[in-house]
């Protein structure tokens, strides 16, 4: 890294959508990852941009992917090296801002007094330095807590196609965890819809945490890089929120959350500037460089000794097909997996999560213990025996069924619509508060449902509830109309 | 795009069970055609041997039958359900043993001891599924009943009831009524339902002689033909009810072959536009890939 007193100082010589080239005098080549600054100021167009050097072409020219528009930037303009790659600032001073891709605040509240910046690539953490222990982490979501267990400083996904309530359960997640968690959260809002995010910042800002009085916000720093901006922001801003969680997890050892929405945007955005950089195209069009890109921020989202990182990822499966490059790359990073299923969205069942397709890595009876992994499978086995018997249904009709697979047909109905969930952030829209059910009344209400001790309860009476009494109470609701 | 061999295979499978279904359908078409032949015909002679009990009893006659006594307490009640050997027939034997079901638990509750008899298959298991006791099975009855077998169950319970060992026989069945119409009932059959006056239709010859016993001459006496003619209108009628079933269950068949051979019709048109669409989706992407790397080695 240059440490020189005059910056190199090199002149703009192409310019391609988002990427531009510069040429630098014999010596001065500023080195790859490297931010460089134009600015200029002439017949009132005003050009502040930021570029990160991607390649080096040769002759002393460097390609580089801008960071933000590249609107009025010309050939010859002055390309200044910073020296150094794209800091952020970290610390306590960024709890309670809102940033951009380069650190800047974009709250309107002032410049951030930070005591330190870090650059946003870093080495991911050693394989000695990695935590080894594995702890459940409770969301108060039945589904979640049953099927799809989250591990405390561990990676969760949620994969689902447009519209099926990615975001939704994200904010949920966000509204459940962060507002009865000690530390301090990050949130990362990638390429989706800037409202999404001023909705967020809002919502935080509303939210307390427990009963202490302090706003969820104060314990929060979000970063954005929405789907107006360039590539080149929507590339790097994940890697500056998860380089602010990394100072919270390294220096303060508190947990610290990491929201990421929408972590396939990142690589799409990678898509984007690929080809202008001169890759040839991969799979699906896709840059051949994704696994490695995907690789390079996964493995920094981990929890180390010195504390831990839990995140949560949306991630936006292209055309409802999970087999695409880019959810399939993100897919083997994580340790829950989370996939929302088009058809059971259509039935009007939310969270609509797919009991079958969704997974975690510590669903293992070394770590939930025997009796929930037993009653989760159990659960599976009839979603599944109720998934196979689809078809005949669909040709002959559920009077052909078998005795057997008719009461498997008539538990598996009522445990589709016990997996939905009134949540905390939908109350405004459904007129219902949000339920948190523990995970002991979770388990205890679908052990129950599996020996049949709940048959008699018509299917609509499991539609959003909490535990099993309450689909008992709606029931009862539902005679007396 | 969904894994297009998986749907090719999906697609194989539900035409070789259209291919099925429309096979059973045909079958259980002509059996139909078979089985409702056989029922007209029992049809006109319960009708006819209906019409002399009611005619002797129109005659004036005091008529006395143990089988037609109503007992005053009921304390062993038998139930005998009607359903088939065979499968897919739409809800047939569901109706029948939902119907049946609530004829059970109307004998049960009013404490009376009950004997359970089932004919078919499909009747058997679901009650052992049920766990039901069964006292009494049948699975000789196909499509076609023969009269010597009903008249051997008709027999057993004729005798039970005399014996006093049984105190009301109830049917459960499919009721024929029309082709479109065939309905899950529960009939007493025992204690013989006393045959009714029917109010006297002006015109008909049984109207003539209401009150006397002007039509007819009984020879060697009234009681000693009355002792043959209603155990063998019993018997008639038992037969008509698996007829009636039979029948039945023939139509159910053909009215759930047709619709599930539909149904089929519909998942292969589906599973076709899926198909071709992953298929178009495949191959157009493939070219784009070879067309963009070819581009990228030539710039």
């Amino acid at each position: 890294m240059s440490t020189a007193t005059t910056p190199f100082v090199g002149r703009i010589t192409q310019v391609i959508g988002s990427t531009f080239d510069a040429e630098f005098p014999d010596g001065q080549l500023p080195p790859i990852y490297n931010a460089v600054k134009v600015t200029s100021n002439e017949k009132g167009i005003k050009v502040n941009l930021t570029g990160e050097i991607q390649q080096h072409l040769g002759g002393g020219r460097v390609r580089c992917v801008a960071l933000g528009s590249t609107e009025g930037l010309r050939r010859g303009l002055d390309c200044v090296d910073t020296g150094k790659p794209i800091t952020v600032p970290v610390g306590k001073a960024t709890l309670g801002r809102v940033f951009n891709v380069l650190g800047e605040p974009v709250d309107q509240r002032g410049p951030v007094e930070a005591d330190d910046y870090w650059p946003i690539h870093r080495h991911a953490p050693q394989i000695d330095e990695l935590s080894t222990n594995t702890e459940l982490f409770e969301t108060g979501i039945k589904v979640v807590d049953l099927l799809t267990p989250f591990v405390r400083g561990g990676k969760a996904g949620l994969f689902g196609g447009a519209g099926l309530g990615k975001t939704v359960i994200l904010t949920e997640l966000i509204a459940r965890i962060a507002s009865s968690h000690g530390g301090y959260s990050v949130f990362a809002g990638v390429g989706e819809r800037t409202r999404e995010g001023t909705d967020l910042w809002l919502e935080m800002q509303e939210t307390e945490i427990g009963t202490t009085g302090r706003m969820v916000i104060e314990q929060t720093c979000m970063l954005f890089g929405q789907m107006n901006e360039p590539p080149g922001s929507r590339l790097r801003v994940a890697l500056a929120a998860l380089t602010m969680a990394e100072f919270f997890r390294d220096t303060t050892g508190a947990d610290t959350l990491l929201f990421v929405d929408n972590i396939f945007r990142f690589s799409q955005a990678g898509s984007e500037v690929s080809a202008l950089l001169g890759r040839m195209p991969s799979a699906v069009g896709y840059q051949p460089t994704l696994a490695t890109e995907m690789g390079a921020l996964q493995e920094r989202i981990t929890s180390t000794k010195k504390g831990a990182i839990t995140s949560v990822q949306a991630v936006y499966v292209p055309a409802d097909d999970p087999t695409d490059p880019a959810p399939a790359t993100a897919f083997g990073q994580l340790d829950a997996f989370i996939y929302l299923e088009r058809s059971i969205s259509e039935k009007g069942i939310y969270p609509a999560i797919d009991p079958l397709a969704s997974n975690s890595r510590i669903l293992d009876p070394q770590y939930v213990g025997m009796r929930h992994y037993t009653i989760a499978r159990r659960v599976q086995t009839i979603l599944q025996r109720y998934r196979e018997l689809q078809d005949i249904i669909a040709i002959l009709g559920v009077d052909e069924l078998s005795e057997e697979d008719k009461m498997v047909v008539h538990r598996a109905r009522r445990i589709e619509r016990f997996l939905s969930q009134p949540f905390l952030v939908a109350e405004k829209f459904i007129g219902r508060p949000g339920e948190i059910t523990t995970m002991a009344d979770t388990i205890r209400s679908f052990e129950e449902i599996c020996a049949g001790k709940w048959d008699h309860l018509p299917e609509q009476a499991f539609m959003y509830v909490g535990s099993i009494e309450q689909a008992e109470a709606q029931a009862k609701q539902m005679a007396a109309k | 795009m969904a894994n297009i061999r998986e749907l090719d295979k999906r697609r194989k499978s539900v035409k070789n069970i259209r291919k099925i279904t429309r096979t059973i359908e045909l079958i259980a078409t002509a059996r139909f055609k078979k089985a409702m032949d056989r029922a007209a015909a029992a049809n006109d002679y319960t009708e006819r041997i209906t019409q002399i009990v009611r005619d002797l009893a129109g005659a004036g006659l005091e008529v006395s039958h143990p089988l037609l006594a109503e007992r005053a307490e009921v304390k062993t009640a038998t139930l005998l359900m009607l359903t088939s050997n065979r499968g897919l027939c739409g809800g047939y034997n569901g109706s029948v043993i939902r119907a049946a079901m609530i004829t059970r638990g109307e004998i049960e509750g009013s404490g009376a001891d009950l004997q359970f008899e089932i004919s078919g298959k499909r009747g058997v298991n679901a009650m052992k599924f049920r766990q039901v006791r069964i006292d009494n099975s049948y699975t000789n009855f196909e499509d076609e009943p023969k009269f010597v077998d009903v008249a051997r169950i008709a027999d057993r319970l004729m005798d039970d009831f005399t014996s006093g060992r049984m105190d009301r026989l109830d049917v459960v069945y499919t009721k024929f009524v029309s082709i479109s119409k065939q309905v899950a009932i529960s009939e007493t059959l025992l204690p013989f339902a006393q045959p009714k006056l029917e109010p006297a239709a002006p015109g008909t010859a049984s109207a003539a002689g209401a009150g006397s016993n002007a039509n007819y001459e009984f020879l060697p006496s009234a009681e000693s033909i009355l002792e043959e003619v209603v155990p063998a209108s019993f018997r008639a009628k038992l037969f008509k009810c698996f007829l009636d079933a039979a029948v039945s269950e023939q139509i159910s068949r053909m009215v759930a072959m047709k619709s599930a051979t539909e149904n089929a019709g519909d998942i292969i048109k589906q599973l076709s536009m899926t198909f071709n669409r992953a298929r178009q989706a495949k191959i157009t992407q493939e070219i784009m890939e070879i067309i963009g790397g070819v581009e990228a080695l030539e710039g």
